[in-house]
């Protein structure tokens, strides 16, 4: 198992340098103009970040808002005899909710419980597992599709949050299995 | 066209949904605090000034130490959290009266943080004005102090988040600048060169039933190929530039201006389901060496929920909704 993750913490600092270094080269080889075609592709980059940004301000300050409305802790209130009915402690719910909405929120959220429950604790764990198991969906809508000024998302909005939803469960079980 | 009925998005709902909540919970909130008081406002809160050096009646700004009485405190405010025995502060002397200052950014106990936080967010200086002080004070006052009044904190507080985050937004994207171009320069390097076909040339065997809707050999799959793999790796500046030209391709493809197809579908499911398999960077900063112990609830976490994130989309993907929308849809299935 300790060689499955030393290969994978070679592959994470290898392979960056390689594509960087390894596209010029192999152009170079092919006799591609590299200079001329590199600045001709990443003058796009300007207007690639400046579309996204109408999408990235929509997204963004809706959540700001709801964070900041305290809504959180009464969905914390609202789902907690629910949720302990099926084992799922109350203390991650917060994680569960925030984790597609903002990452740097929920990175604040598990500083919190860090400081509450202690590195050790498996409340930590579970929220530790959620944070590293899932994307902030919201923002990756914003990005990807307002790169390419997509408005009409069809499905990606429920597939993305189903499978956010499943993998809050499935953290909290796993971890209770593993270290439970 | 016009005749026919007008379907809305799910994420209009969400967005609606977020702001709209905001405000009523907000408006709860600040209801709730109305209805008990909870800041007491206008109702002066006794205190105790010490004066280290002795009082000086001409002075305009001098040091104090403010000392409120734990049980008194809980009692006023109806809390239980206890005040600290002494606070530093500055006593201010004008013709208007005199004005309490705590020190900058201490530690305060709720209400009392709130109410500074609320009437001066600022320099965050608890201030409040000073009841009654004998002429002849000597090193030690009795007197209270009462704080200006809080009202409607949530609503001030979500407008206030709305400008904050609209800031943040740009200031996040903005920020992709440098990396969004330095990986559109390479990839353009990449397609030139050929490598980039090479690459599909190896994966797309194993991604193409995952887009079907994408043609053989077409740069789209280079590209998500090295999304994917830049996000396996945990390599988050690279994942992002990377995914958004894997989306410019998949624009190509498209016949609507507006709508996402089923690949781009699929492939922002498989970047919100995340494919990492080494634990984010943020996390490990968070939690150190601990997040060794974690590896393998998050694999298994994260490659779960990837699966459900694959079947999810695909089964959607059929619904009749989600096929009348398809931009690629066939044209025998167009009304």
């Amino acid at each position: 198992m300790d060689i499955l993750r030393l290969i994978i913490d070679y592959a994470s600092a290898f392979v960056l340098p390689t594509i960087i270094v390894g596209f010029p080269l192999y152009g170079m080889y092919k006799k591609v103009p590299v200079y001329e075609v590199f600045v001709e592709g990443a003058k796009e980059g300007f207007n690639v970040a400046v579309m996204i940004i109408p999408y990235l301000i929509a997204i963004l300050f809706a959540i700001g808002m709801f964070r900041a409305s305290g809504a959180l802790d009464f969905m914390m209130q609202g789902l907690r005899p629910f949720l302990e009915l099926i084992n799922f402690p109350a203390e991650v719910i917060p994680m569960a909710i925030i984790r597609p909405l903002t990452g740097s929120g929920s990175a604040a959220i598990v500083l919190d419980m860090i400081n509450e429950f202690g590195e050790d604790s498996l409340l930590v764990k579970m929220a530790a597992t959620m944070f590293g198991s899932t994307e902030t969906t919201f923002y990756v809508i914003a990005v990807y599709f307002g790169a390419v000024n997509i408005k009409k998302t069809r499905h990606a909005v429920p597939a993305g949050l189903t499978a956010d939803v499943f993998a809050m469960f499935v953290a909290v079980y796993v971890v209770m299995l593993l270290f439970g | 066209m016009s005749s026919k009925k007008r379907k809305i998005g799910i994420l209009n709902y969400i967005w609606g949904g977020l702001i709209v909540f905001s405000l009523v919970f907000a408006l709860t909130y600040d209801v709730r605090d109305f209805a008990t008081d909870t800041y007491r406002n206008g109702q002066p809160l006794p205190v105790t000034v010490v004066f280290p050096d002795g009082y000086q009646p001409d002075a305009r700004r001098q040091a104090v130490s403010v000392q409120l009485d734990a049980a008194g405190f809980g009692a006023f405010y109806g809390v239980d959290d206890r005040p600290a025995p002494a606070y530093d502060g500055t006593l201010i002397q004008t013709d208007d009266g005199r004005q309490l200052r705590f020190a900058q950014n201490t530690s305060v106990p709720e209400p009392l943080a709130a109410i500074r936080a609320f009437t001066s967010s600022r320099d965050n200086d608890l201030r409040g004005v000073v009841g009654s002080f004998p002429p002849q004070a000597d090193s030690l006052v009795a007197t209270t102090v009462t704080f200006d009044a809080v009202r409607w904190v949530k609503l001030n507080a979500i407008a206030e988040a709305a400008l904050d985050f609209a800031e943040t937004a740009v200031t996040i994207a903005l920020s992709l600048i440098g990396g969004i171009a330095l990986w559109m320069g390479l990839l353009q390097i990449a397609e030139a060169s050929g490598i980039l076909y090479a690459l599909i040339r190896v994966t797309q065997p194993l991604l193409r039933p995952f887009f079907p809707e994408i043609p053989k050999d077409h740069p789209a799959l280079g590209m998500i190929v090295l999304n994917l793999t830049a996000n396996m790796l945990g390599l988050g500046n690279a994942a992002t530039p990377l995914g958004i030209k894997a989306m410019q391709e998949l624009q190509t493809l498209n016949t609507t201006e507006d709508t996402a197809t089923n690949p781009m579908v699929m492939l922002l499911a498989m970047n919100t389901a995340s494919v990492q398999i080494v634990p984010p960077v943020l996390l490990v900063a968070i939690m150190g060496l601990q997040v060794n112990q974690l590896f393998f609830s998050i694999l298994i976490t994260t490659f779960l929920s990837l699966v459900v994130a694959i079947s999810v989309t695909k089964l959607l993907g059929r619904l009749k909704r989600y096929r009348d929308t398809d931009p690629n849809r066939p044209a025998d299935e167009e009304e």
